[in-house]
């Protein structure tokens, strides 16, 4: 009974291939197919998001832009492989506009929801401390070192990947990841003297 | 190379991104240096403690509101089907008013066509013509020809584009005199 609920409420698996057809079929105008599209893809541009805007409502607007964005230009995608690529490339631009938009801010209350992870409410403590020093600390660097920061470090990418989501070399990537690990390292150094 | 220009080297070496020579080079020098073995070792503690706190997930409901505004945007950008048919049944209206009004214009070289006039026009210029002496026999459209100066008209296309970007309105007209 359990595992029918579960498998009933599970996402459904895109096949091989997949991708392409849901381009395909948005690209002729079926609205579900690129609602399928979106659901493969809303984790990459929200938490994205998330990670470079510090904020989830300012995330979420960003992510109802990107994919805006994405329906418009669905022409120009040729090939599936391109699409997350091409979703970092904008999340990061559209991130950037929110951000020149909106006053500074470092909004430390308003971070994703935490899971709760350690039974310990110490270690829950000292966690949610650190976390929300981490968060400060990426609002201290440049938009292009915290956008390189947070594609080479937090979502994996490769720093020639980062390089063509930021319309940029792969030196001047480099360069900026460097800077803002030695900035995020000296923030939480200060931040957290006894600790580190 | 003093260690500040290390720390560069070594922010890279921390995750693996130090490439070959500079890799080889970075280790040496940690090996060698009390002070870069703690800045490397606070290096990835920092970084691991970032990888930490993003680990966690976004709640469903986040990406299910992005998901409802996107598609609530998308379709209210298309139009209703009963607003289709209308501009498309206007489309039509206007393209069958172009076409009766072309088979009825006159032509300069050709013989002149009737002309579709009011009524209080035509009846007019007509008792106008019985007036002045014109040829029995010649109808009322004739006379009301044969007394109106003859202009060159030049035609005006007017290209109408509607919502609905299958519907384009062609409006074809004649400016008359200056």
């Amino acid at each position: 009974m359990n595992v029918l609920a579960l498998l009933a409420m599970a996402a459904p698996v895109e096949s091989p291939g997949g991708g392409a057809r849901s381009i395909a079929a948005a690209r002729a105008g079926d609205l579900a197919a690129f609602e399928s599209l979106m659901r493969q893809h809303e984790r990459l541009v929200l938490v994205t998001a998330a990670r470079l805007l510090g904020k989830l409502e300012d995330a979420q607007d960003a992510s109802q832009e990107v994919f805006l964005r994405l329906y418009r230009n669905l022409g120009k995608i040729d090939a599936v492989e391109n699409l997350p690529g091409w979703l970092y490339r904008v999340t990061v631009n559209v991130c950037h506009d929110i951000t020149r938009k909106r006053p500074a801010s470092v909004p430390v209350d308003e971070l994703p929801e935490l899971a709760a992870t350690g039974a310990d409410p110490q270690q829950s403590a000292a966690r949610a401390e650190r976390r929300r020093a981490l968060q400060m600390s990426l609002r201290f660097l440049s938009e292009k070192e915290r956008a390189a920061m947070v594609l080479r470090d937090l979502e994996g990418l490769s720093t020639a990947e980062v390089a063509r989501a930021l319309a940029s070399s792969e030196a001047t990537v480099r360069s900026q990841i460097s800077k803002a690990r030695i900035k995020v390292r000296a923030f939480m150094e200060r931040y957290f003297r006894s600790q580190l | 190379m003093n260690c500040q220009e290390w720390e560069e080297r070594i922010a890279l070496y921390a995750a693996g991104d130090g490439g070959a020579t500079d890799t080889g080079e970075t280790e040496r020098h940690i090996a060698g240096c009390a002070g870069c073995q703690v800045f490397w070792s606070a290096m990835k503690q920092s970084l691991e403690w970032l990888r930490e706190a993003h680990q966690e997930e976004i709640a469903p409901a986040r990406y299910a509101a992005v998901r409802a505004r996107v598609m609530a945007q998308l379709e209210s950008g298309r139009a209703p089907w009963w607003k289709q048919v209308w501009v498309c049944g206007l489309g039509i209206a206007a393209v069958a008013a172009v076409v009766v009004l072309i088979a009825v214009r006159p032509h300069a070289e050709s013989p002149r066509a009737p002309m579709v006039m009011p009524a209080a026009v035509v009846a007019s210029a007509a008792d106008a013509g019985h007036g002045a002496g014109s040829r029995p026999g010649v109808d009322r459209r004739g006379a009301l020809w044969a007394h109106l100066p003859h202009r060159p008209a030049e035609t005006i296309l007017v290209k109408l584009e509607t919502d609905n970007p299958d519907v384009v309105i062609y409006w074809i007209a004649e400016k008359k005199g200056d």
